[in-house]
């Protein structure tokens, strides 16, 4: 049989390979002989690819381009693709050298890929890449399970930019024109972002975890215990957040089982005060069962090689046991982890009010209102979710997934559905970048603004697609055990899961503020202009028409998401900088702004703040927090109580932000100095991680920057904000 | 009566929502306070009928809600400020009713002249006696040496009327 470039070899080349053609060197630096078969076959490749099957034309060009190399000594690569490239765009078919053309460009950015997941994983591996050992504050990338799901996210990436992603999607994500969240698990892997648990429905009907079938438990003890496993698998399963909605109430029943196994004890041996015994003893389980949940949380490692972004969401419950679980939660969060009583930053609190449940003096529940306000003074969490406003807001109540997504109302044949549902991704845009291409016309910004919601519309029906056709087994504890509040078979597909608004999906959104700067100049500070700030509500409507547009054509829970910009605000700026060059308000300060969140440097009193932010939530009402940065309110919480009060009818969802470092060499409490390259204690000078406990809060979470330093964006951020009082 | 700073809303100089006037000139010249540029009296600027009017507008605010107003320095009981001191109080007291007024002065109760005495018929919570460096304790709440005392007047208030 005759290949076709023997073929070529054979019809065009009889004259043998052995005249003096230089030797060429190739990309890696190493060298290889002259070769007229690889160049013919190149060109007629290139032909072919143009519809041209002609041996004789590429015969010809491979003459014309080896006779300028005759008698050269060296050469290399680039250079003799430079020549064929010019000979053929000199010959007559235009076609074959606009084809060879885009061969060679395509090889170019398949090589340059390649070369770039190389580098990046060699970053890893010498541990130098700082943008990647630093993007997620949770991930302690010197560890090696941390370490193997980089490489694993690395490979993701790639893959999926390679194969799975339309160019179009990759290219603005690559630019920064948007941001495709969590490439290094999906699309490559098919996993969702966040969830409510259906905790109650795995606990009440049991289910298998491994090779262990796991019981109703019978003790609050065995609960909590229980509790920490299906966190750990879910979380394994999930990129994004693991929230337990309304755990004080879910977990009641087994505080009732603990209650009622120790009065029959107390029975049993005649203890004189049977119920009193039984309380006691009770209340002391219920305790230590949430420390020791607490405790599993900060230990966990899940594969995804971070500790689990948990929330917990509870505060409705009235019951004794709901009460008891409430406080058991807020009690062993003052108390702190470990021996120095550390700031634990997970699980994640937070804490429902209620008008004429806890809100007032007088209200059943107001004494936990003020172990809560306790907490937050000491540990900044628990953040609180007014009831009335998420019900406004977001259509029912329940607790944010993660940081700050909220699902929107949505009901099965029994009615209102929370538990087990989940949002399935999020892609935002730079928006700042829209308003420096606009160049200060607003028309012309929301052009722009139409095509990138095309795109991000694009990216986002991946995201959809990608679990079409996936199957229940490839996450038994979220699809098959009940997780996600169903019970599929192995074999089933769980594409209807994610349908009719059950999942959101969401597009997310960057630096309001700094586009207002980039299109309307930064003399004046949108805090301070009516016609700026109805600017700013104009731009995230538009937004907002876009996704309940595209609910209303595919069913799908499209929402609008306030992004937190942990990673982002880092690198659209970098990026931007880069393209723009300095631009005063936009690209000079290192980060963009939180989603639709005030200025950091503007200074302001947190009410004006609330008044400020609090227009967002209901346009943005996929996700979205509001705070304000308070000085030590430890001995004043009743000021603390004032502005949650105030906070109820303006916001759903706040959190306060509050100066709780600690130096365990000279016992200072309070906030640490924040500089470009670390935190030190002021009273001392202490600035060793593992003699401090420094707490920020990073996006909707807190961290521990000491120990795991913020990107140079967000610790100029940190570095930049202001007190609010 | 000169004044150094206004803050509209505090929350560090006294429980709950407050207004904090820093008010200028002090005699007692601690070593170590925290607020030595306040000493000369006629440093900041002046308090004039606007900047009391400002204060009575915050406490009467019905959106951001003050517990009352804190009154710091300098020193609010130094001779020279009590004339207006004792006006600013007198009116907190007849058109915010409710609101509450803590004061810190470096004097102690015990010395008072009848000048300064009069200014306490308004005030419901006395911070008194001079910072001693010797007794700084960053830890106390309120007051910078142990030495200070935070002396609650409202029930001598209420003494004195059912007398
Ligand atoms: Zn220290």
């Amino acid at each position: 049989m005759t290949t076709i470039s023997s073929a070529i070899q054979s019809t065009l080349f009889d004259t043998p390979n052995s005249l003096p053609y230089p030797v060429v060197r190739k990309r890696d630096g190493s060298y290889t002989p002259f070769s007229l078969e690889r160049i013919s076959q190149a060109i007629y490749k290139a032909g072919r690819a143009a519809g041209i099957d002609d041996f004789a034309y590429a015969g010809q060009v491979t003459a014309l381009v080896t006779a300028k190399f005759l008698g050269q000594e060296e050469t290399c690569v680039t250079e003799v693709q430079d020549l064929i490239e010019n000979e053929l765009m000199a010959g007559q078919n235009k076609a074959i050298a606009r084809a060879y053309i885009e061969y060679r460009h395509d090889r170019d950015k398949a090589r340059e890929r390649s070369s770039k997941l190389n580098r990046e994983i060699q970053g890893l591996v010498e541990q130098s890449n700082a943008e990647l050992l630093n993007e997620n504050a949770n991930k302690d990338a010197r560890v090696i399970p941390t370490q193997r799901d980089l490489l694993a996210g690395i490979i993701a990436k790639h893959y999926a930019k390679q194969y799975l992603l339309p160019k179009d999607v990759v290219v603005a994500h690559e630019s920064g024109d948007l941001h495709y969240h969590d490439l290094d698990y999906a699309p490559f892997f098919p996993m969702f972002n966040c969830m409510l648990v259906d905790l109650e429905g795995m606990l009440t009907r049991g289910f298998k975890m491994g090779n262990a079938e796991i019981e109703p438990p019978k003790s609050i003890a065995t609960a909590t215990a229980v509790t920490a496993q299906i966190i750990a698998q879910v979380a394994s399963h999930i990129y994004g957040g693991t929230t337990i909605n309304r755990i004080d109430e879910a977990l009641a029943p087994y505080v009732t089982a603990s209650y009622e196994k120790h009065l029959a004890t107390g029975k049993e041996w005649g203890v004189p005060d049977a119920e009193a015994y039984a309380r006691k003893l009770t209340e002391k389980e219920c305790y230590d069962a949430f420390q020791s949940l607490e405790y599993e949380v900060n230990t966990l490692h899940t594969s995804n090689g971070q500790t689990p972004f948990v929330t917990l969401g509870f505060g409705l419950g009235e019951s004794w046991e709901s009460r008891l679980i409430q406080m058991s939660i807020l009690k062993n969060r003052i108390r702190g982890l470990g021996r120095q009583n550390k700031t634990p930053v997970f699980p994640k609190l937070v804490f429902a009010i209620k008008e004429g449940l806890n809100r007032k003096a007088g209200d059943p529940n107001y004494d936990i209102k003020q172990i809560a306000l306790e907490c937050a003074s000491k540990r900044m969490y628990p953040d609180i979710l007014n009831y009335d406003q998420t019900v406004a807001v977001t259509g029912s109540f329940k607790y944010p997934m993660g940081c700050r997504s909220f699902l929107g109302q949505y009901c099965d044949d029994n009615g209102e559905v929370h538990e087990g549902r989940n949002n399935l991704g999020v892609v935002s845009l730079n928006l700042p970048r829209i308003a420096l291409e606009a160049k200060g016309n607003e028309a012309r910004f929301f052009d722009i603004l139409d095509q990138r919601l095309m795109l991000a519309r694009k990216a986002l029906d991946t995201r959809i697609a990608r679990l079409q056709e996936v199957r229940a087994r490839v996450a038994p504890i979220l699809y098959m055990e009940g997780a996600c509040g169903v019970r599929l078979k192995p074999d089933d597909t769980i594409a209807e899961l994610f349908k009719n608004g059950r999942a959101s999906i969401s597009l997310g959104y960057i630096g309001l503020h700094e586009t207002i700067n980039a299109l309307y100049g930064d003399e004046k500070h949108l805090f301070d202009s009516d016609t700026l700030r109805d600017k700013a509500i104009g731009i995230i409507k538009v937004l907002k028409q876009a996704v309940t547009q595209w609910k209303e054509e595919t069913g799908y829970g499209f929402s609008l998401y306030s992004t937190p910009s942990e990673n982002l605000c880092d690198r659209f700026c970098r990026l931007d900088l880069k393209k723009f060059g300095q631009i005063l308000g936009v690209t000079d300060k290192g980060y963009y702004t939180n989603s639709f969140h005030l200025d950091v440097e503007k200074k302001v009193n947190p009410y004006d703040k609330l008044d400020f932010e609090c227009v967002y939530p209901p346009i943005a009402n996929g996700g979205f927090i509001c705070y304000g940065e308070y000085p030590n309110m430890q001995h004043n919480l009743e000021a603390l109580e004032a502005i949650w009060d105030y906070s109820y009818d303006k916001a759903p969802y706040y959190g306060t932000n509050t100066p709780i470092d600690e130096c365990y060499e000279c016992n200072f409490t309070g906030e640490f100095e924040c500089t470009s390259s670390g935190f030190t204690c002021p009273s001392c000078g202490n600035n060793d991680p593992a003699r401090v406990s420094v707490t920020r809060r990073v996006c909707g979470y807190l961290g521990n920057p000491d120990s795991r330093p913020f990107n140079a964006g967000k610790q100029e951020e940190v570095k930049r904000r202001i007190k609010h009082l | 009566m000169n004044y150094h700073r206004y803050i509209d809303l505090d929350v560090i100089n006294g429980p709950g929502n407050r207004c904090t006037l820093f008010v200028s000139g002090c005699e007692h010249k601690c070593p170590g306070c925290y607020n030595a540029s306040t000493w000369p009296a006629d440093s900041g600027h002046p308090f004039t009928d606007a900047e009391a009017d400002r204060i009575i507008d915050d406490l009467q605010d019905t959106r951001i809600i003050r517990r009352g107003l804190s009154l710091s320095g300098g020193d609010p009981l130094f001779p020279g400020n009590c004339e207006e001191v004792l006006k600013l109080v007198r009116r907190v007291k007849t058109e915010c009713p409710g609101k509450d007024i803590w004061l810190w002065t470096g004097y102690r109760l015990e010395n008072l002249s009848p000048a300064q005495k009069a200014v306490l018929e308004y005030v419901d919570v006395l911070v008194d006696g001079p910072f001693v460096q010797a007794k700084r304790d960053p830890s106390l709440l309120f007051r910078g040496s142990s030495n200070q005392r935070i002396l609650d007047l409202t029930a001598e208030h209420q003494l004195a009327e059912s007398a």
